[in-house]
């Protein structure tokens, strides 16, 4: 393979002959997904094959087989997430206005009212966020996002206080800046690694545990509206 | 020993079917039966994040998969209740 001139000799030879399939791979499922998304007129239908579109991209970066390609897959998971939310918010709230009609924040086909959800949600989410601190990093972030999440959706039948999220959206600043901070120190001070590396990771994982804050941020409007 | 190429094909030929059963397959003129047609290639890239041992990358990708059919699910509940054409 004339490819195998820039591979170093320390790549394993399964991940080098991969290599090209999974490209092929990624390339022909993308073009199908695009090819539907340019024959569809609705846009929901085209916010579904969307979807494929960005999971087939992802295969691209794994191809490369490596640590990195692992740690630019994360962020790429939760560009797509954040992407498909916005866009289903913006539809939404578009057929709205176009129909003037309004509908439940969350469609559920049972009246959630129910004894275990005053209690259980509590104890589940100080599990999951103390579950989240001892993991640290990205995926202690994800597990006590889960756990906020978890509170929230099953808080909401009773109305989250509003003037909250206004507290969560800017711990989770503070936090991305102790992030940035940690990421000075190591350059700054390298022999100070130690507080470096804890800075880093306690601060990715509050900035992603608050990423929940955004989805209240994004619902604040419609809580208010409707409890009032 | 196990064949690690096993592994990688059939998630190539997981994503590929699956693409192509989201694009043209039988009854997707209902958004719902499109949104649980992506479940298939999600399959298929989870196998082949398996293949080259991407355990976070993994673990994160179905979460990310779960939450992303709850969101496209709860657009198609509350666009049909809103009463839009699909």
């Amino acid at each position: 393979m004339s490819a195998s001139v820039l591979v170093p000799s320390v790549v394993s030879p399964v991940v080098v002959s991969l290599y090209l399939p999974a490209v092929f791979t990624a390339i022909l499922a993308a073009l199908i997904g695009l090819l539907a998304i340019s024959n569809q007129k609705n846009d929901l239908h085209t916010l579904i094959l969307t979807d494929i579109v960005g999971i087939s991209m992802l295969i691209l970066v794994a191809a490369v087989g490596t640590d990195l390609a692992e740690s630019l897959i994360l962020p790429g998971l939760v560009v797509e997430l954040a992407e498909i939310m916005a866009i289903s918010e913006i539809l939404m709230s578009r057929e709205m206005r176009k129909l003037g009609k309004t509908v439940d924040l969350i469609p559920l086909p049972l009246s959630m009212n129910m004894e275990i959800l005053e209690t259980a949600p509590t104890f589940i989410a100080i599990l999951l966020i103390a579950y989240g601190a001892f993991l640290t990093g990205f995926t202690g972030g994800a597990v006590a996002g889960g756990g906020i999440l978890f509170y929230v959706l099953s808080k909401m039948s009773r109305g989250v206080p509003n003037n909250t999220w206004e507290g969560v959206a800017g711990v989770s600043g503070i936090a991305w800046c102790l992030w940035l901070v940690g990421f000075l120190v190591f350059f700054i001070a390298p022999s100070y690694w130690v507080l470096a590396l804890f800075l880093a990771a306690f601060g990715v994982f509050i900035k992603v545990t608050f990423k929940a804050g955004l989805i209240g941020v994004m619902g604040r409007e419609e809580f208010k509206r409707e409890k009032e | 020993m196990l064949n690690v190429y096993i592994w990688f094909y059939t998630g190539a030929f997981l994503v590929v079917i699956g693409s192509i059963g989201t694009a043209i397959g039988p009854g997707v003129k209902d958004p719902l039966i499109r949104t649980l047609n992506t479940e298939i290639p999600a399959i298929g890239v989870s196998l082949i994040f398996l293949t080259y041992n991407h355990t976070i990358a993994l673990i994160t990708f179905i979460a990310a998969t779960a939450i992303i059919s709850m969101i496209l699910l709860r657009a198609i509940v509350r666009l049909e209740e809103m009463g839009a054409e699909l």
